[in-house]
């Protein structure tokens, strides 16, 4: 079976224009992402490993431009591997509800700009938006919307399959 | 700013630790275990931070983080590791460890569930020459790791957690009743998977 953080983490590498791919390695059970640092200890954890890449490629502002926004990415980032993960039927109805409500007035996870929170809540929920009926994703429009964005976001996607989202059914309220 | 927690919640344990050392003012409002704090989640969701700028933290370790950083310590990268693994390896077995002692009266076999992440956090700081997780000084991870371990390890057998003193804390939410102060907290979680 592949290693959806492996996976992650590639995509996220390509997205931030990393030169050089790095070599990961895994660890336990859970198959954790381990990166060997050249310059100190290895570094352990998906999240952990994605600020590290973020910070390589200097773009600070993707963890977030203020103390409060910092710590906003960090809750979204710390949710999208704790809740979405292993996530029963039941959970991830909680999860799409949740967020739904969230996003209502949002473009962003962390308010008006995108942030490592929104590419790393896309690569989790891909599967949750997968299996949604129709009527579902009409039912969380505001995921919706915001997957789509995100989807279409310049070099974000990589190794995810589209996601059709009627935009015309789901955005006619806004223009009728 | 406005921090919510409850009595006898063991997450409200980190944030009213981490409010101690850092000194950050806030105000504080113990509210009770059904009350939705955060307006978006459907779940009651305590600890939360109510910020300036009018956004919900529901994180207790986001919590911990965002009072560190408005005190001058912005975390490192073997913070966000330790605070990474406390929130996928650790919570899972403590969830099932309180479950086993406070609900099921099978406090004896705690030491069994929690003793994988036990001994991984005691390698580590047997590897360390420092006497905290990252470094000379108390950071938002030995804080966060103290607190969630403090219900099952509130004896003092460990020298390292002694060395921080958050006993305030601990008294506010647990009231002096050790692991029982948390029945009504535990009885309204959801069952562990395992």
């Amino acid at each position: 079976m592949t290693n959806m953080a492996l996976r992650e983490l590639a995509s996220l590498e390509k997205y931030l224009g990393l030169k050089k791919p790095n070599k990961y390695s895994t660890q336990g059970d859970k198959k954790v992402p381990v990166l060997q640092n050249n310059n100190g200890p290895p570094l352990v954890g998906l999240v952990t490993i994605a600020c590290h890449l973020v910070k390589e490629a200097q773009r600070p502002e993707l963890l977030g431009d203020s103390a409060e926004s910092r710590a906003v990415v960090q809750q979204w980032l710390e949710y999208s591997v704790t809740k979405l993960n292993s996530c029963t039927k039941e959970d991830s109805k909680t999860v799409l509800k949740d967020l739904n409500v969230y996003l209502q007035d949002k473009v962003y996870l962390a308010g008006n700009q995108i942030t490592l929170a929104d590419i790393l809540m896309y690569y989790g929920i891909h599967p949750l938006i997968l299996d949604l009926t129709i009527q579902e994703k009409e039912q969380y429009v505001n995921v919706t919307r915001w997957f789509d964005h995100i989807q279409h976001y310049p070099s974000i996607r990589h190794h995810l399959p589209v996601i059709v989202v009627l935009r015309n059914r789901i955005y006619t309220s806004r223009h009728h | 700013m406005k921090l919510f927690i409850s009595e006898g919640n063991p997450h409200c344990l980190k944030v009213l630790s981490a409010l101690g050392v850092t000194g950050v003012q806030c105000d504080v409002q113990c509210v009770n275990h059904e009350e939705r704090v955060v307006p978006f989640l459907s779940r009651p969701a305590v600890p939360a931070l109510l910020l300036p700028n009018g956004l919900y933290l529901f994180s207790s370790n986001a919590i911990c983080r965002y009072l560190f950083e408005v005190n001058g310590q912005e975390s490192s990268e073997l913070c966000n590791q330790w605070l990474e693994w406390e929130a996928t390896d650790l919570q899972p077995a403590l969830l099932q460890a309180l479950h086993m002692a406070v609900l099921q009266g099978k406090g004896s076999e705690v030491s069994k569930v929690l003793q994988s992440p036990l001994n991984f956090l005691d390698q580590s700081l047997g590897k360390g020459n420092t006497p905290y997780l990252t470094g000379e000084a108390v950071s938002v991870a030995d804080i966060v790791l103290w607190a969630a371990l403090y219900p099952v390890l509130y004896l003092p057998f460990f020298l390292y957690f002694q060395t921080i003193l958050c006993q305030s804390a601990a008294q506010k939410v647990l009231q002096g009743k050790g692991l029982q102060g948390m029945k009504s907290y535990m009885q309204r979680q959801p069952a562990p998977h395992s």
